[in-house]
């Protein structure tokens, strides 16, 4: 039950609700054109310069919009969501760094295949989503 | 850090979401500072005490100060 309850963030006053959404339209806005750009480009479907910046424009702008969405976010958000945001953040940004690190090592000695960027990207959101949930229900 | 916020809070006869919703923040965040699970930030102690008409140090203990006393 506190699971579920951290999960939906249950008890965020509307405004926040509101400016979550809005990130996480964001969120999803900039991974499908991710995906659909990844699409194009292994059909060879990209070859004309045009096409390749204006998915390019079209991707950036969206990421930055996300981050400008998530910055307004943390500064309307209630002061304590704020630190469970803040403490997600930096346990996985450590995560991330630490085990960069630690698989260049195996990487370098030839143990391992080389590092792929999505891997990572998957265990920054994992690493946030748990220490948002860790956070939300330590605080409860 | 220890405080009275749950006894002034009941002598008023507000509930949680009452006092949430003059202090401008979520339900829970009342909750976790009523338990010391959540130290509030000196904005939100200044905003409590004002609320309640009363200095912060008599709502809010400093629990070193009072292990160094």
């Amino acid at each position: 039950m506190k699971i579920i309850e951290a999960i939906c963030a249950k008890g965020l006053p509307k405004r926040d609700l509101k400016n979550a959404n809005r990130v996480n339209l964001c969120a999803l806005l900039w991974a499908l054109t991710l995906m659909i750009s990844t699409y194009l480009s292994e059909n060879e479907l990209l070859g004309n310069g045009l096409l390749i910046t204006l998915v390019f424009c079209i991707h950036t702008i969206i990421g930055i919009a996300m981050l400008v969405a998530y910055r307004h976010f943390l500064v309307q958000l209630d002061e304590m969501e704020r630190k469970v945001q803040l403490d997600a953040l930096a346990l996985s940004v450590g995560v991330a760094i630490i085990s960069f690190s630690s698989y260049s090592i195996l990487e370098n000695s030839a143990i391992v295949p080389p590092l792929k960027a999505a891997y990572l990207i998957v265990l920054i959101t994992l690493t946030y989503i748990v220490g948002i949930i860790k956070g939300r229900i330590s605080y409860r | 850090m220890k405080n009275r916020l749950k006894v002034l809070r009941a002598e008023r006869d507000w509930t949680q979401a009452d006092l949430a919703e003059k202090l401008e923040v979520s339900r829970q965040t009342i909750n976790a500072i009523e338990k010391g699970k959540y130290d509030p930030s000196l904005p939100l102690a200044f905003k409590v005490a004002r609320l309640f008409e009363m200095p912060i140090e008599a709502i809010f203990e400093d629990e070193t100060e009072v292990a160094i006393n």
